[in-house]
């Protein structure tokens, strides 16, 4: 692979880098989970959360490669950044609660990129793949929290969306701000594009 | 009723430390430097020994002592 070769500029290598680090990091940390959780529904659909998360990591590496570069090696991801603002999860309800609040802002966030106007093709095939399994992924946890109500009580489950809703909130409004500006490069460059 | 010493056994099972080694007052940032790990290891205890705890439960834990104590009063009966 020759730099004469790359297909993407900085930014989106920046972006796509970072979706790479975030899908990583989501897999560790349900991979570790998974290993902990007794038998049952929960045990098996944590482990395939587990399973799409490194599949969607390896997705975004073989895109950058079609794409004519290597992953960027990047320090933090969003996760680290919602856990310093939300707290750490105590239970695997708050677990739950936090990664449905984190796999909307995903899909959003793959959402808006997705919509791009002239958006590389390899980059849309692999967000659009991704969305389909993050679409499961709310359901999923949605039905366990559910479940989960018996136990822990709406109320509680209720008021601990709200908590880390707020949390991600100020997490994309405060930290992520070297993310949104490239993804704001990307999209004024679409716009002067058509 | 949790048997404090399998929660403590438990911890330096985790941690791969010698039972022996592992001070009731060691702080946990100290035995634990990732935070994902640290959930991990609250929520391997909770799953093990039939607990659960919440947010406010583990405002004030520090050490391994404090862990443990929260651990053992926290038991849910099934």
């Amino acid at each position: 692979m020759t730099e004469g070769s790359r297909m993407i500029d900085d930014n989106e290598l920046w972006v796509l880098s970072f979706y790479r680090t975030s899908e990583i990091s989501g897999a560790l940390f349900f991979g570790r989970l998974a290993r902990t959780m007794k038998p049952g529904q929960i045990q098996r659909d944590m482990t395939k959360h587990f399973s799409d998360e490194s599949m969607h990591a390896w997705y975004w590496t073989a895109c950058m490669e079609k794409l004519g570069a290597h992953a960027l090696k990047l320090e933090e991801s969003y996760q680290d950044q919602y856990l310093a603002a939300a707290g750490l999860p105590v239970n695997i309800m708050e677990v739950l609660a936090i990664t449905q609040v984190f796999e909307k802002r995903v899909i959003g966030q793959y959402s808006l990129h997705s919509s791009l106007p002239g958006l590389n093709p390899e980059i849309k095939a692999t967000l659009q793949r991704i969305m389909q399994d993050e679409k499961w992924h709310i359901e999923w946890i949605r039905d366990a929290l559910e479940i989960m109500e018996q136990e822990y009580g709406k109320d509680r489950i209720e008021t601990t969306l709200k908590r880390f809703t707020e949390a991600d909130l100020q997490v994309y409004k405060r930290t992520t701000d070297e993310h949104t500006e490239r993804l704001q490069e990307l999209i004024q460059r679409s716009r002067r594009r058509q | 009723m949790i048997d404090p010493g399998a929660v403590r056994a438990k911890i330096a099972a985790f941690l791969k430390v010698p039972r022996e080694r592992l001070e009731d007052a060691a702080t946990l940032t100290d035995l634990v430097h990732e935070s994902f790990l640290l959930i991990q290891l609250v929520i391997e205890l909770q799953e093990e020994f039939n607990a659960r705890l919440v947010q406010e439960d583990l405002k004030d834990v520090k050490t391994v002592q404090d862990l443990v104590r929260q651990i053992v009063t926290h038991e849910i009966q099934s």
